[in-house]
């Protein structure tokens, strides 16, 4: 009896848990109060467990009892996952708030070599996209090859 | 188009070796070149402050579809026109994204998806081959998309289009939840050739094949909860 009725506690509280958590995860919340819902019917009811256990293939109520359990515990470890998820989205939002807020336009001396580079080579550019017709794809440029590794 | 308006995206972890070299190909063919440092612990940020328009810096390490969004964000609040993606491991070539541009110009598509099966890989080891035909064959029947490389980090993106992406997988199953955010969209994509260069670097820095397993559990846990 005193087993009986610290199980249905638990067994409550988990549909206290899924009822909580429907807004979130539907699939999740459902899931566990079907399970939740037959673990107490089963506390109450080990008769009838045994029944449906030995129908499906379980020696003993209790065992088939214990299985859903760890259903359950299955169930809730995997929206504790999603919760985590959802909890590093927040993370990602706060991140990229801070890093845009700091973004750095490149240094002036940066801008200002590259500038010079690109105006040196814009010519030659030009002429390559001029020129430029058809993707042919084993062209290969000796630029390219010295950043190969 | 402009150059001006056209905003390439490197998203950087660790990358110090090579971002100030793939940095300075881009700003030399005058693209605007936004790097995001995903919270590199070596010299990236420095490096990539020598060239480029912009760095960003995650004070967290993220993921790079996290840096991607990143970027993208920064660009359009630049007023990008043009966004391209841009892997920082240099396999990529600056040369290749006029011609992303100049498709996105000429069919009146939102989004280029470069493709190596179209184009060229080079060095690509046989292991390789085979996940990425594997990743595309699922990738084209959760989409329903008609591509033949989904798994291709060289993108561009008109403004419509990067809008349209929502980019909430942080990790590596960003490349395939943008290509269910470009189906959703409804807007036009097209493929380019490009080419890929596989180095013993890119290859140390890219995805190991096992890696497979964790994107699945990613976008499966996507479909779980809202």
């Amino acid at each position: 009896m005193i087993a009986q009725v610290i199980l249905s506690l638990l067994l409550c509280s988990v549909l206290v848990y899924s009822w909580v958590e429907y807004r979130r995860s539907p699939a999740v919340a459902v899931s566990s109060f079907i399970a939740s819902l037959a673990g107490l019917y089963f506390v109450w009811m080990p008769l009838h467990s045994t029944h449906v256990a030995k129908f499906i293939g379980i020696g003993r109520g209790a065992d088939l009892i214990m299985y859903l359990w760890v259903c359950i515990s299955l169930i809730v470890l995997l929206n504790l996952h999603l919760k985590l998820r959802s909890q590093h989205e927040v993370i990602t939002a706060l991140a990229r708030a801070i890093a845009l807020a700091n973004a750095s336009s490149a240094t002036e001396a940066g801008l200002q070599s590259i500038e010079h580079e690109t105006a040196i080579k814009s010519r030659a550019e030009l002429a390559s996209d001029a020129s430029y017709k058809e993707p042919t794809m084993t062209v290969r440029t000796a630029a390219v090859d010295s950043t190969v590794l | 188009m402009q150059k001006s308006a056209v905003w390439v995206i490197c998203p950087a972890f660790n990358e110090g070796a090579t971002i100030a070299n793939v940095v300075a190909d881009l700003r030399r063919c005058r693209y605007n070149v936004v790097v995001v440092d995903d919270g590199s612990t070596d010299a990236t940020r420095h490096e990539a402050a020598k060239g480029a328009t912009a760095v960003v810096v995650h004070p967290v390490n993220l993921g790079q579809g996290a840096a991607l969004k990143t970027g993208i964000d920064y660009a359009l609040s630049q007023g990008a026109e043009i966004v391209v993606t841009f892997d920082a491991d240099g396999q990529h070539r600056a040369e290749n994204i006029a011609r992303l541009v100049r498709a996105l110009k000429q069919e009146h598509a939102d989004f280029a998806l470069g493709s190596r099966r179209l184009g060229q890989s080079r060095n690509m080891p046989f292991e390789r081959r085979v996940f990425l035909f594997a990743a595309t064959l699922f990738t084209v029947a959760t989409t329903g998309l008609c591509l033949t490389d989904t798994h291709n980090g060289l993108r561009a993106l008109t403004r419509r289009g990067a809008s349209a992406l929502s980019l909430r997988q942080n990790r590596m199953a960003h490349a395939s939840e943008i290509l269910t955010d470009i189906a959703n969209s409804g807007l036009r994509y097209t493929e380019v050739p490009v080419t890929i260069d596989y180095t013993c670097y890119s290859l140390a820095k890219g995805q190991r094949t096992g890696d497979f397993m964790m994107i699945l559990l990613d976008l499966f846990a996507r479909k779980l909860h809202r």
